[in-house]
């Protein structure tokens, strides 16, 4: 290089980069007890605390939705949303009547996976990687922080393709590449497999951690829309075994419980 | 699931459903959660499963003739969270149990709390719980 002033501030630039990352890696091995703002480590379980005090909120608000609101759907996403056949929620219909995917124990998909059944999931962090696993049937989210663009070669998946990076003390994790099989959420909102989800992870104390999840499809949803959800440590936890094919076998209360007898 | 002799009704709601090919979660709007009743009662079986575990119980009605009731609690993990083991109940135990009976009258029940023979409660906060489940 002709300039060494630039060259020397590139240097100077590149070993700061670089050593902040490494900064982050090492404080976030230290465990949860001396955790810094970037470790995610722990088991967190989705609070259902209310946005606000404004009225009271369904739990059907707080745990089978991303948003209070409605989202602002397409005509073609509140056609689909209304020919939705949820199992639960204050639209339910008898399980065997369900159009639900999940019902057929097919995966939850992303964001969708958050809500499922109000389970715990555990965060781990490793070079190159922070990884998600799920309570609900041990699904696994991959986030690779080692700099990889998303994949151009793949089909869609279930669950997405993740790539994270750490702004400051919060992790950005940008997910594409969506089949569109799934529902949003528990009620049965609608997407496609052109779904592109922004989420901001940040440790706000040490028991706590609030997740943004930024939704763009524009035939679903005629605008990006934002889910704010809060999560809570549960340090005595640990992830045990839900299993969806649990819920199939499981017929010895459906007679009984029938509407109508 | 150990068969039991159970009476009638639920001896036909066994052989009728364990070969159903449905798949059986159902929701918590099979329960009315605007009512809450207790029943006090002898265990005759404890199943502590996914998805819902469960407490078979006889329990005399008003009229003191002997009943037997089911009630309905969460799967393994979120149950072990408040206390739960596959040991904590027996049959025999003697325990009082609160919940939201089951719509449609059967001698169903949500769990909501239960006082063990040691005396020691255990309860599930209702929305909190089952949110979901």
């Amino acid at each position: 290089m002709r300039s060494r002033p630039a060259a020397l501030a590139l240097a100077v630039l590149a070993v700061l980069a670089v050593s902040h990352g490494i900064l982050a890696q090492t404080v976030g091995s230290q465990g949860a007890a001396k955790a810094s703002v970037t470790d995610l480590t722990g088991v967190w379980r989705r609070s259902r605390r209310p946005p606000d005090n404004a009225r009271r909120y369904t739990v059907f608000e707080l745990a089978y939705s991303l948003t209070v609101d409605e989202p602002p759907m397409t005509p073609w996403a509140e056609e689909k949303f209304n020919a939705a056949r949820p199992s639960i929620g204050p639209h339910e219909v008898p399980l065997s009547k369900s159009n639900d995917p999940v019902s057929k124990c097919f995966p939850p998909g992303v964001p969708r996976i958050y809500l499922q059944r109000g389970l715990p999931m555990e965060i781990m962090q490793i070079p190159g990687r922070v990884v998600m696993l799920f309570e609900y049937d041990h699904f696994v989210r991959q986030i690779f922080t080692d700099g990889r663009q998303h994949v151009q070669d793949m089909p869609p998946s279930w669950m997405g393709d993740s790539i994270g990076k750490w702004e400051g003390n919060t992790l950005v994790v940008d997910t594409t590449g969506f089949n569109d099989k799934t529902w949003l959420d528990l009620v049965g909102h609608p997407h496609t497999d052109a779904l592109h989800l922004v989420e901001r992870l940040r440790r706000v104390s040490h028991d706590t951690m609030t997740i943004d999840i930024s939704i763009d499809d524009p035939k679903a949803y005629t605008r990006p829309w934002v889910s704010h959800s809060v999560y809570e440590l549960k340090p005595e936890w640990t992830i045990g075994e839900v299993i969806c094919e649990d819920d199939a076998g499981f017929t010895c209360m459906e007679k009984m419980l029938e509407p109508g007898k | 699931m150990r068969v039991k002799p159970w009476a009638p009704v639920l001896l036909a709601v066994v052989f009728v459903v364990v070969r159903a090919p449905l798949f059986a979660h159902h929701g918590s709007a099979s329960y009315d959660i605007n009512k809450l009743m207790t029943l006090k009662g002898t265990v005759t079986d404890f199943q502590f499963m996914n998805p819902h575990s469960e407490i078979f119980i006889n329990a005399n009605d008003s009229a003191g003739k002997s009943q037997e009731w089911v009630v309905e609690g969460l799967g393994v993990s979120t149950m072990s969270r408040v206390g739960w083991t596959k040991n904590i109940l027996k049959a025999g135990d003697q325990v009082t149990i609160t919940g939201n009976p089951a719509r449609n009258g059967s001698h169903a029940m949500r769990l909501k709390k239960i006082v063990l023979p040691s005396g020691k409660e255990l309860a599930l906060q209702s929305a909190e719980d089952y949110a979901g489940q």
